[in-house]
């Protein structure tokens, strides 16, 4: 189908690859496209090659949504982990390894964002008012909106092509539906309506899951 | 009168520039509206500055990929991790170029980036500005701040009857301990930033100076500013808006 590999390849180009110091890359010199096969394959190999090209672009974010230290190579280190054991799901047709990896990150910062509300809830409940101290430190993230928006990335999750790559780049990237457009080459009205069908699903899976979550 | 199409309510919700007629219905219709605003909840939730594509990358230190092998099993190794050199841990990187919530001090210049992120997260779209009159016949420019979870707030240009102008910035973040709230008007390249005081929770007026071309910095922003005597943007920002937006 033309619409989908009309989308794959800007993608691809949205996400930026590691620089590399000049002689450090493996003799072999598999291109990205190989890599996302050979990952889906089950390649060891492939996995220490995606993380040479890839474990900046996870890990930058996940020092974006925690800083520094522990939290975000926990998250590094998860993304692999998950992308690894369950690269049963991954297709290589359908969108880049990159893109695919920096959509298991987003999981993962949400997910810690959604623990780490919960166990603010739960020490809060457990503090008297007097210890309570209104106005701490905050992280961003950590709200009571964190576990809608693990459910709304699980939903993206289930979105095929080209819905998937054209939310994520009016979500993700900022662009307008004519940016959009120009990117994908899809014409205005079949990004507007995927755009449109798209946002109404978010919300249907909002009202239905997320109402049932904080009943 | 007509109302919005669906897909325009869409748009709309993505805070998208609809077609003048479109927009003016928008703003007349209580249903619309409710549509937008429905609409609205998802990508407000997941199109953060914190989730955006990634733009900087970070070498992770080595003891992340010895763990991925341990949890894996696998035995090959990235080149740039090959176990006899994996002892001298890399140098923590500079995260640089990114908004993160009351974190140490970044070098001014890694700012650029900083709102470059926030921009293309928030740009235009994610803030909204009204020309309207104020209620005692000022001429007002309002803009909604928006960046983080934790805080937003709007900021008002005031123009008083002699001419002489006030941001008014309504502020709701957080307390702060052993730092303040700063806000800035930034340009458009986000070199060039003019501090204009120290704000806090709540209302408060800040003046601008005369001279002052809002159309030449139309960013306001709001900066978490540690106590340090350093007096450089931190590179932490918490709101911002776009007077042009």
């Amino acid at each position: 189908m033309s619409g989908a590999l009309a989308l794959r390849e800007p993608i691809m180009g949205s996400v930026q690859a590691v620089g590399h110091v000049p002689g450090t890359r493996s003799v072999v010199d598999p291109d990205d496209a190989e890599i996302g096969r050979r990952f889906a394959a089950g390649e060891e190999q492939a996995l220490a090659w995606a993380y040479e090209q890839w474990a900046g672009q996870v890990h930058g974010m996940a020092v974006r949504a925690f800083g520094p230290g522990p939290d975000a190579e926990d998250v590094t280190q998860q993304v692999f982990v998950a992308a690894w054991t369950g690269r049963a799901r991954y297709r290589p047709d359908d969108s880049p390894l990159p893109a695919w990896l920096v959509g298991i990150c987003r999981h993962k910062i949400a997910d810690a964002w959604a623990k780490r509300d919960k166990q603010r809830r739960e020490a809060e409940a457990a503090m008297t008012e007097a210890q309570a101290r209104p106005g701490g430190p905050v992280t961003a993230g950590v709200d009571a909106a964190a576990t809608d928006r693990v459910l709304l990335l699980d939903e993206l999750d289930h979105l095929g092509q080209p819905q998937r790559g054209i939310i994520e780049l009016a979500f993700f990237e900022d662009l307008t539906h004519a940016q959009i457009a120009e990117r994908t080459g899809l014409p205005l009205g079949t990004i507007k309506s995927h755009i449109r069908r798209t946002l109404e699903r978010l919300r249907t899976r909002l009202e239905v899951d997320g109402a049932a979550l904080h009943a | 009168m007509q109302h919005c199409t669906p897909e325009q309510l869409a748009l709309a919700a993505l805070r998208e520039t609809l077609p003048a007629n479109e927009d003016a219905h928008l703003a007349s219709c209580g249903s619309c509206r409710a549509e937008v605003t429905a609409l609205r909840r998802a990508p407000e939730l997941l199109a953060v500055p914190h989730l955006a594509a990634p733009v900087d990358d970070v070498p992770p230190p080595p003891q992340v990929w010895q763990a991925i092998a341990a949890a894996t099993g696998v035995t090959a190794t990235p080149a740039d991790h090959s176990p006899v050199r994996a002892a001298p841990a890399t140098p923590a990187a500079d995260p640089g170029g990114t908004v993160v919530p009351f974190r140490s001090r970044r070098r001014p210049v890694l700012l650029t980036a900083a709102a470059v992120v926030a921009g293309a997260v928030v740009g235009a779209g994610a803030v909204t500005a009204v020309q309207s009159t104020g209620e005692d016949g000022d001429s007002v420019t309002s803009v909604a701040l928006d960046l983080l979870p934790e805080a937003s707030g709007t900021a008002d240009v005031v123009v008083r009857g002699d001419g002489s102008r006030v941001l008014q910035v309504d502020l709701d973040a957080p307390a702060l301990e052993d730092a303040y709230y700063e806000v800035w008007v930034i340009d458009r390249s986000v070199q060039g930033m003019l501090p204009l005081g120290v704000v806090t929770p709540g209302t408060q007026t800040v003046e601008l100076p005369d001279g002052l071309d809002l159309s030449e910095y139309p960013l306001v922003d709001v900066s978490v500013e540690p106590l340090d005597g350093d007096p450089t943007h931190s590179g932490v920002s918490v709101a911002r808006g776009d007077l042009d937006a």
